[in-house]
């Protein structure tokens, strides 16, 4: 019983994972970029649902909008601001620049913000839980998991079945031969930075339901986005969704074995270590991540 | 020719004294005091407190404050330093002990302090005060509390606060009080309806060295720890340790948590309608004032170690007119880690002017000799009067509990030690419906 109760919380908590990390491996997959900012757009998106709601008055998944409208902006005056400037220069320039405009968003953050914990007080959702049987669901990360999964199948559906979504394929597999085909690139560039900042928006809407929001919360976040998607596949979309799960799942099984061998040194503070040695083993047995392509 | 070799003889001499008089005029007036706290990174809310605290301080000393009835208020910069002023250079360490260690040897060898304060978390005290212990440059510490750090023999290290075995220890005397009827508004309770306890602590410096000392207290107070649980603070979620405490049904909860992860435990357990009978918190996390302004309600029963509360200032006359000064400024109550602030920064000024010398010598015999009555202090504590190990035997901890006051509001109240209590206990803990 345990087990399956670790097992549904682990989805849940992985399906909002998965949707942090989208962001991070779409962008990667176009444009080789790391986005080290990919928190901070996070921390954003949690600061725009909290602000939105409480001035509006409204609930915070009403919210949601907001934060995927402000992650796209985000996503796109960073690239046509920045990141296309940066492209012209070395690799390392474009790592130290996405790092330079991490620092930034988060010094900003603490100057428009403080430095002050705020969360979402009042919501349809918040603060309430859902007994079946054994089980106790917050309904707040009910309603993340499923609307991460809704928003997930929404991008996958985007770049698969339409035209552009297939471009940003193209752009992805190779930048000339798209550029030869008529594919305007740099579009698709700003494309990838605008459903990057989109997803992890909404992302951040989702967790500030049930997490703080102060300005460095990004980093929290980020790390096991970067796990997601080197464990699924550097720009791997489909790679991106089963890591995040796989990850998820882990983190809450793995303690729940712990206490039923009746082991504490399997207790839940192991349980970052199970995550990393995971994706250190599928790292050596598969260099290119769960569903990545061998260049 | 006799004229000229005069001249020369006295513009030589001018011009030395025009190079070696301002050094001598700026020891005289201003000494610099290197201050290390996290102003960024997860514990920045609790290092901007810190941070408002010291200068408070700093500048009831440098500039003096009329109503407040302590001598160090009337000073207006240090007596016997001819009224030189304090001046505090703050270091941001963000919590990562290699850049503590980093920031200490820049503030001693460029900024050229002439000694140190901080650094709040246990882990960056260790490595910035083994830097001061290198240099011979004394470091006065004011808020952290693992008892490891005054047992390394360190000559330049002095701790001003109670440490973390001495606050444990008034837990469990808590725990004992319960079960003889000494609580205030509480009948004595059953010792086996509260033998199974259950920890989490955060897993460094701070939170393991706790954890290891409630478990060698439980062993001495007879109690059995049914749940150990080490977890990281930065942890972006932390479901699977507050699932591990409900399923294992404790009667008293026990935490180690710094400010983010004392919010997000919480509000999980609260998700999971979490029950037990006692629930305990050691200080950092639980007391900032951000964590009641954040939790409100949710935390009626919540009890947290510390060593000042603002009922305090009801009993203790400077307490109250130092708290108001800082009410007044920042809009907060002072908490324990503010009040250590002050107190870390008056231990500095009192050091100095008993030394009577900048001199690092000078001031860790002053150090060594130091004695701060009681009156003198905002905590209630029975004055600081280092022992040989730099460890600070006047002080003493408090435990209060939150408690939702009839207009809805949450309160701090004392409920340990029991000849200070300023409320009846709430027991058992009311936990979420």
């Amino acid at each position: 019983m345990l087990i399956i109760d670790a097992l549904l919380q682990g989805i849940l908590m992985g399906l909002l994972f998965a949707l942090v990390a989208l962001g991070l491996t779409i962008i990667f997959g176009v444009m080789d970029i790391v986005n080290f900012a990919h928190g901070e757009f996070l921390m954003l998106g949690m600061y725009t649902v909290y602000w939105t709601s409480l001035f509006l008055n409204i609930d915070p998944l009403l919210a949601l909008p907001a934060s995927a409208i402000m992650g796209i902006l985000l996503g796109l005056a960073s690239y046509y601001c920045f990141i296309r400037y940066l492209l012209r220069g070395p690799a390392i320039a474009q790592l130290f620049g996405t790092f330079g405009l991490m620092l930034f968003l988060q010094y900003f953050a603490m100057f428009l913000f403080k430095t002050d914990y705020r969360m979402v007080e009042k919501g349809l959702l918040v603060g309430k839980s859902l007994s079946v049987g054994p089980f106790i669901f917050d309904w707040t990360k009910i309603a993340a998991g499923l609307l991460s999964l809704i928003s997930f199948i929404v991008v996958f559906y985007f770049i698969n079945m339409t035209k552009t979504g297939k471009a940003l394929q193209a752009t992805a597999l190779n930048k000339e031969a798209a550029s030869y085909m008529g594919i305007k690139t740099d579009r698709m560039n700003a494309l990838a930075w605008a459903i990057g900042g989109g997803t992890v928006g909404v992302a951040g809407g989702l967790l500030v339901n049930f997490y703080y929001a102060y300005p460095m919360v990004g980093i929290l976040f980020v790390m096991i986005a970067f796990a997601c998607v080197a464990l699924g596949g550097f720009g791997s979309i489909k790679g991106v969704f089963f890591a995040g799960l796989l990850i998820g799942i882990l983190e809450m099984v793995f303690p729940v074995f712990g206490q039923l061998v009746g082991s504490d040194f399997l207790g839940p503070h192991f349980k970052v270590t199970i995550i990393y040695l995971a994706y250190f083993i599928i790292v050596v047995v598969r260099p290119q991540g769960l569903f990545g392509w061998r260049q | 020719m006799k004229s000229h070799r005069w001249i020369l003889m006295f513009f030589l001499v001018f011009m030395g004294s025009l190079l070696i008089l301002p050094c001598a005029f700026a020891d005289e007036k201003e000494i610099k005091i290197g201050v290390l706290y996290p102003l960024s990174g997860a514990a920045a809310a609790i290092g901007r407190d810190l941070q408002r605290a010291a200068e408070l301080t700093a500048d009831i000393i440098n500039n003096g404050a009329p109503g407040v009835d302590i001598p160090m208020a009337q000073w207006k910069g240090i007596p016997n330093l001819g009224g030189a002023k304090i001046k505090l250079i703050f270091a941001d360490h963000r919590g990562e002990p290699d850049r503590g260690a980093d920031l200490a040897k820049r503030l001693i060898l460029d900024d050229k302090v002439v000694g140190l304060m901080g650094a709040y978390h246990s882990s960056v005290t260790k490595t910035v005060s083994a830097v001061a212990e290198r240099y011979g440059i004394p470091m006065i510490n004011d808020s952290s509390t693992s008892p490891a750090l005054t047992q390394r023999g360190f000559k330049w290290f002095w701790r001003a606060t109670p440490h973390d075995e001495m606050f444990n220890k008034d837990l469990f005397e808590l725990l004992k009080g319960l079960t003889e009827g000494k609580v205030k508004g509480v009948k004595a309770v059953p010792k086996k309806e509260l033998q199974n306890l259950a920890y989490a602590c955060e897993n460094t410096e701070f939170g393991s060295s706790v954890a290891k000392s409630i478990e060698n207290y439980a062993k001495e107070y007879g109690f059995n720890i049914v749940t150990k649980l080490l977890y990281s603070a930065n942890a972006p979620d932390l479901t699977s340790e507050a699932k591990a405490l409900v399923a294992a049904k404790p009667d008293a909860m026990l935490f180690t948590s710094y400010l983010s992860d004392a919010l997000l435990m919480i509000r999980t357990l609260k998700g999971m309608k979490a029950q037990t009978k006692f629930f305990w918190g050691q200080d950092a996390g639980f007391e900032m004032a951000d964590f009641a302004k954040t939790l409100g309600t949710d935390i009626d029963g919540v009890l947290t170690r510390t060593v000042f509360i603002a009922k305090v200032t009801k009993v203790k006359k400077v307490a109250g007119q130092i708290n108001a000064i800082y009410k007044k400024k920042y809009g907060d109550d002072l908490t324990g880690a503010t009040a250590r602030s002050v107190v870390g920064v008056q231990t500095w000024a009192y050091a100095l002017n008993q030394a009577k010398s900048t001199d690092p010598k000078a001031i860790q015999k002053a150090c060594n000799e130091l004695n701060i009555p009681a009156q003198e202090l905002v905590m209630p504590w029975a004055g600081v009067k280092f022992d040989e190990t730099g460890q600070n035997i006047l002080g003493r901890g408090l435990i209060g509990q939150y408690q939702k006051k009839s207009d809805g509001k949450i309160d701090l109240e004392i409920v340990y030690p029991f000849e200070l209590a300023t409320a009846n206990f709430i027991y058992p803990f009311p936990g979420w419906k």
